[in-house]
């Protein structure tokens, strides 16, 4: 066996690809928040032009997203066999009562969920991407101008979606399960690539939470804002 | 003080177990938990049922042999003590006290609350070692540690293989045993030489003997009664990485 | 009566290069018939487990055992404090000299003049064996190797691993041991309980073993056997050795003929916290070291015994080790100091309800060094006192009381390591070897490491290429005969067992009592002849009511109870060897033998020898062998630490 594919087998190189690829996803995550921020603006066409543009990147999208699907993939099939060994390594018989001895332990909601959250946010981009990537678009009437172009109304499409409470609501849940995979995850990153000290470990975690809470905060404001719209702007 | 017990008790490793509740009368605060436990084997003998099987000896944690899951935390509620330095005027009189064996696939219940925890020893032999023969060496003042070192080393020297790492993950992982181990061996010059084989052969080893992956949760850290660090994980994790691309690795 | 003559084949000549000659004379087996020869090692602590390792390495073949079920729990892995080397480091006068004659004359002239100077001479090797092992020993800032000095010694030679000293060695081996079995040499036994040796045409060729877990018994053969087995501490009861300490090994091979050497010589350390009730089952040390900093002390008047330490006056404490011992103070030998807080005690002026403690005060080091410095040092010992005794030693002094904790005799060996019984060789504690009448702290690991490191692998040699062995297998009638002995015995106890009335644990406690009362600190002719006499009769009633349960598995009470039933004999034996030496020397102190100051009275005349005992049957009072100390290098000189 090659010394890349044991090393892939291991546990540890199992928790190498986890972090590797749990860091691709959190800095894509970041980046898709900084564009959808355009989402609070009034003005539809700026984030439709955001949107056209990154249409309109041809092949290097397609190699985008197929690097994104891959990243994505690997995420959640190699986390899922993590788990099963989890599962495994117990053995038949489980603890009856089983309760953390609190700190230094980090074990919170966060640990324990996962890979509920886990694959949650894997279930919620089959919608999401089928909603937005492959839903309705300039044949269903999404239409805009840019620039004198015919264009898709992703705008429209997203407030439209975001007005129903049903789906705002939905959102919103998923990103707080977002925030909290994002709150081990970010932390244990850095300790499965080995990158940690005493000095480092806390100022990482530090880092961690406050990145979840943004993340979760910037996406979930984003429903939030049109249905509640406070503004008085998407009426 | 007065306390009822609920206790794992299987008679053999092939046969199903089951929770048993007694009553333990009279109870004194000074006593260590095992001294408890003798207490109530004392009666138990008397009335002439078998008595709760447990493993122990040195009773002043460092030998690492005894460990029970006592209300669902390994070597019960304190932090960086062993079962058997776990006094009773930590309980209250009328407590429910629930006691479970160490539970892992790598670790079979033997008897009541007696596990095997022999994967353990064969972590130690795939690689948790110097090489040095018996015979003689290098001055030991010939080659100088620097304190720091030699402490980060004792720190994670210190492992008294008890298994409470692997009882309390939620993952039941040897993540903490055997990092400790690789970072004892990884702080001192006479380590340097093994590192890389030792690392793949111990991590291989480890994987081998069913223990779960380590999600670092750090729930072995708040369980070790020596207090080992996680860091130990991250520096086996580096110490891994760092052995893929050396050759000393490779002639395994 | 038997034939037995005792040869200790130390070799002739000057005792500084006899070591170093008898290295060069031995014959020694070809590296190519090493692959021959099975060696049986029984117990894998320090000397267990370094003898095995260390063999394996030579290219025999070994089988090791033990009843843990890891060779790592042996019982060295709780020594805290230190091992002992020459190394003289420091400019303060060390060297291998002063470690023989400080060996010597700790063990107050009882112990062999060549077997401790060997022990001294290969103390730096096994330095040198255990850093290249990746041993943490203590440091300097400079990188160099620290040391402490310990007591009953003027001088800095113990190197140190924090409070951990014997895990760190122990791990140290048991890696090495570890290694072997990786490597196919050494194949590994664990929860397995020696309880027979078996000899074919007077040799050793093999061990009876029950399996713990499945209470099978089993037949090993090989071409030699190596106990390191450890010492029968735990024949008290309470002692600070572990739980599953015991002689039964041992036991069993002195029934097989096997002489036991001054089983009297028992240590009783001075700095254990204190009994604090019936409840208890085993005793906790803290560490000798603590001796460096701690001042020992009992109130002057009885009368403020029970007073708030902190309450009494400077001038009202009774430094006692400091005015009766001027010159080492607190660092006295554990002997001295044992029997000087029993003094104290009788006296009355026993601290804490018991009455049973004396004060180790750290207030005056914490004033003159700070409490960080103190807490760096001896922390780790400071927390685990308060949790045991919920008393916080950082602002009220320990209370300590002396407890037993190492037995100076065990099975006759001669220079070679090798018992009256050929082929049967006896490492570390199990042996009487070494420390003479008592052990100087940091001195166990010591031999214990040499014994297994740098003795026995070339002694071993000698024994195999000197001998001829006839092709042995289990079949052999001796087998079938020590395995159906050692079945009846267990059917018997458990026959009995299943109807008796009297716990073993029951049992045990009081031959515990019986033994610290009248074979602990201070022994006297009538209660030792009222002791054996007592001994006869609760071993008689073990084997009409003794209580056991009835598994044939996993039975840790059925375990215990052969090891009591051996514990009994062994109580006797020692007993009655306390009362044949009509001396005070070292751990044995016969309170008709005091000088006028209440200093044991040795008789040099009279008792410079070992008396190893031969066995006679359950009961029956064992034949004297002697074998003559002589002293040519040393001058016997009444000990003096004033």
């Amino acid at each position: 066996m090659s010394p890349l594919r044991q090393a892939m087998r291991s546990t540890v190189g199992k928790k190498v690809l986890m972090a590797i690829t749990g860091l691709a996803l959190t800095l894509f995550v970041i980046v898709h928040l900084a564009g959808n921020l355009q989402l609070f603006l009034k003005d539809g066409s700026k984030f439709n032009a955001y949107a056209h543009s990154l249409e309109s990147l041809g092949g290097l999208l397609y190699v985008a997203e197929a690097g994104l699907l891959f990243f994505i993939l690997a995420h959640a099939v190699n986390g899922i066999l993590i788990k099963g060994s989890h599962w495994a390594a117990r053995g038949d018989v489980r603890y009856s009562r089983y309760q953390t001895k609190g700190a230094p332990s980090r074990q919170n909601l966060s640990t324990q969920s996962m890979i509920v959250s886990g694959l949650t946010i894997l279930g919620f981009l089959v919608v999401h991407i089928s909603h937005f990537k492959f839903g309705p678009g300039v044949a269903e009437g999404y239409v805009t101008q840019i620039q004198g172009a015919e264009v898709r109304d992703l705008h429209r499409l997203v407030v439209e979606t975001f007005r129903q409470p049903g789906w705002a609501l939905g959102y919103m849940g998923v990103m707080v399960l977002l925030g909290l995979h994002l709150r081990h995850g970010f932390w244990s990153a850095f300790q499965s690539l080995g990158a940690m000290s005493p000095r480092l470990s806390p100022v990482i975690s530090v880092i961690g939470v406050v990145l979840a809470v943004l993340l979760a905060l910037g996406f979930l404001g984003i429903p939030a804002w049109i249905l509640v719209d406070p503004m008085g702007v998407y009426r | 003080m007065n306390l009822t017990l609920v206790v794992w008790r299987q008679s053999g490793p092939n046969e199903t177990g089951a929770f048993k509740t007694y009553q333990a009368k009279d109870v004194l605060p000074e006593m260590s938990f095992l001294e408890m436990l003798d207490f109530v084997n004392e009666d138990l003998i008397k009335a002439g049922d078998e008595p709760i099987q447990f493993d122990s000896d040195c009773r002043e944690g460092i030998c690492g042999s005894c460990g029970i899951v006592i209300n669902g935390q390994a070597h019960g509620p304190l932090q960086g003590v062993a079962t058997c330095q776990l006094y009773m005027r930590h309980f209250h009189d009328g407590d429910v006290i629930s006691m479970e064996p160490w539970r892992a696939k790598a670790f079979p219940v033997v008897h009541d609350l007696v596990v095997n925890r022999s994967a353990f020893d064969r972590i130690i032999q795939s690689g948790g070692y110097t090489s040095a023969k018996t015979g003689k060496h290098a001055e030991a003042n010939a080659i100088l540690v620097p304190k720091e070192d030699q402490e980060a080393a004792m720190d994670n020297a210190a492992c008294i293989g008890c298994g409470a790492c692997v009882a309390a993950c939620p993952n039941a992982s040897a993540s903490l045993f055997t990092a400790a181990k690789i970072t004892h061996l990884a702080m001192l010059p006479q380590g340097q030489v093994e590192r890389a084989r030792r690392v793949k052969r111990m991590v291989e080893r480890m994987d081998l003997e069913g223990f779960g992956n380590c999600s670092n949760i750090g729930e072995c850290r708040a369980a070790c009664p020596k207090e080992i660090s996680i860091e130990a994980i991250a520096k086996m994790r580096s110490e891994y990485l760092r052995a893929l691309g050396s050759t000393e690795a490779k002639e395994d | 009566m038997s034939t037995i003559q005792l040869d200790s084949k130390i070799p002739s000549g000057p005792l500084e290069t006899m070591w170093e000659r008898h290295k060069g004379d031995i014959k020694i087996v070809n590296p190519a018939n090493k692959r021959k020869y099975t060696i049986i090692v029984v117990g894998t602590g320090l000397a267990g487990s370094s003898a095995a390792a260390s063999m394996a390495e030579l290219g025999y073949n070994v089988k090791s055992f033990c009843i843990h079920e890891s060779a790592r729990r042996a019982h060295s892995i709780a020594a805290q404090g230190g091992i002992n080397a020459a190394k003289a480091y420091a400019v303060d006068g060390d060297s291998v000299h002063r470690l023989f004659y400080d060996t010597i004359k700790g063990g107050d002239f009882r112990a062999r003049e060549a077997n401790v100077h060997r022990l001294a001479e290969v103390s730096t090797s096994i330095i040198d064996q255990c850093v290249a092992q990746g041993v943490p020993f203590a440091r300097e800032y400079s990188g160099e190797l620290a040391n402490r000095s310990f007591g009953g010694t003027q001088v800095s030679r113990t190197f140190y691993a924090r409070g951990q000293t014997g895990q760190q060695l122990l791990l140290g081996a048991y890696q090495a041991l570890m290694r072997q079995v990786d490597q196919g040499r050494v194949k590994f036994h664990p929860r397995q309980e020696m309880l027979d040796l078996v000899l074919v045409n007077g040799k050793a060729r093999g061990i009876i073993t029950r399996n713990l877990e499945t209470g099978a018994l089993e037949r090993h053969e090989a071409d030699a056997v190596c106990l390191a087995t450890g010492g029968y501490g735990r024949i008290f009861f309470l002692s600070t050795n572990a739980m599953n300490s015991n002689v039964t090994a041992a036991f069993r091979a002195h029934r097989r003929g096997a002489l036991f050497a001054n089983p009297c010589f028992t240590q009783i350390h001075p700095t254990c916290i204190p009994v604090s009730g019936t409840h208890q089952s085993k005793l906790t040390l803290m560490s000798e070291s603590l001796r460096n900093d701690g001042r020992v002390w009992v109130p002057k008047r009885a009368e403020d015994r029970l007073k708030d330490p902190n309450q009494i006056a400077e001038a009202d404490r009774d430094y006692y080790l400091e005015r009766r011992y001027p010159s080492f103070g607190n660092l006295v030998p554990r002997d001295v100091a044992s029997r000087a807080a029993k003094a104290v005690c009788d006296e009355g002026r026993g601290v804490g309800q018991s009455g049973l403690s004396v004060y180790l005060d750290f207030r005056d080091a914490i004033q003159r060094d700070g409490k960080h410095v103190i807490a760096e040092k001896y922390g780790n010992l400071f927390d685990m006192y308060h949790e045991i005794t919920n008393e916080n030693p950082y602002e009220t002094p320990m209370r300590i009381y002396p407890a037993v904790h190492y037995t100076m005799g065990g099975l006759w060996v001669d220079y070679n390591l090798m018992s009256n019984v050929p082929g049967l060789h006896v490492l570390g504690e199990a042996n009487f070897s070494d420390h003479g009448a008592n052990r100087l702290g940091a001195s166990a690991l010591m031999q214990g490491l040499a014994d297994g490191y740098f003795v026995i692998p070339y002694t071993i040699g000698n024994y195999l290429a000197g001998n001829t062995f006839e092709k042995v297998t289990t079949d052999h009638a001796a087998f079938a005969e020590a395995e159906a002995g050692v079945k009846a015995q267990i059917d018997k106890l458990l026959a009995v067992g299943a109807k008796g009335k009297r716990t073993v644990t029951d049992f045990y406690r009081e031959l515990g009592k019986l033994m610290w009362d009248n074979v602990g600190m201070a022994r006297n002719e009538k209660g030792l002849k009222a002791t054996i006499e007592a001994i006869d009769k609760l071993h008689q009633e073990f084997w009409e009511n003794v209580k056991i349960p009835q598994g044939r598995g996993l039975n840790k009470e059925l375990e215990m109870a052969g090891r009591v039933a051996d514990f009994l004999e062994l109580g006797r034996l020692m007993a009655y060897d306390a009362l044949d030496r009509k001396e005070s020397c070292g751990g044995h102190f016969r309170e008709e033998m005091q000088t006028e100051e209440g200093e044991a009275k040795r008789d040099d005349e009279k008792f410079a020898y070992v008396a190893a005992w031969e066995y006679q049957g359950a009961g029956k009072n064992p034949v004297l062998h002697k074998e003559a100390l002589t002293f040519e290098n040393i001058h016997l000189a009444q000990r003096s630490y004033k």
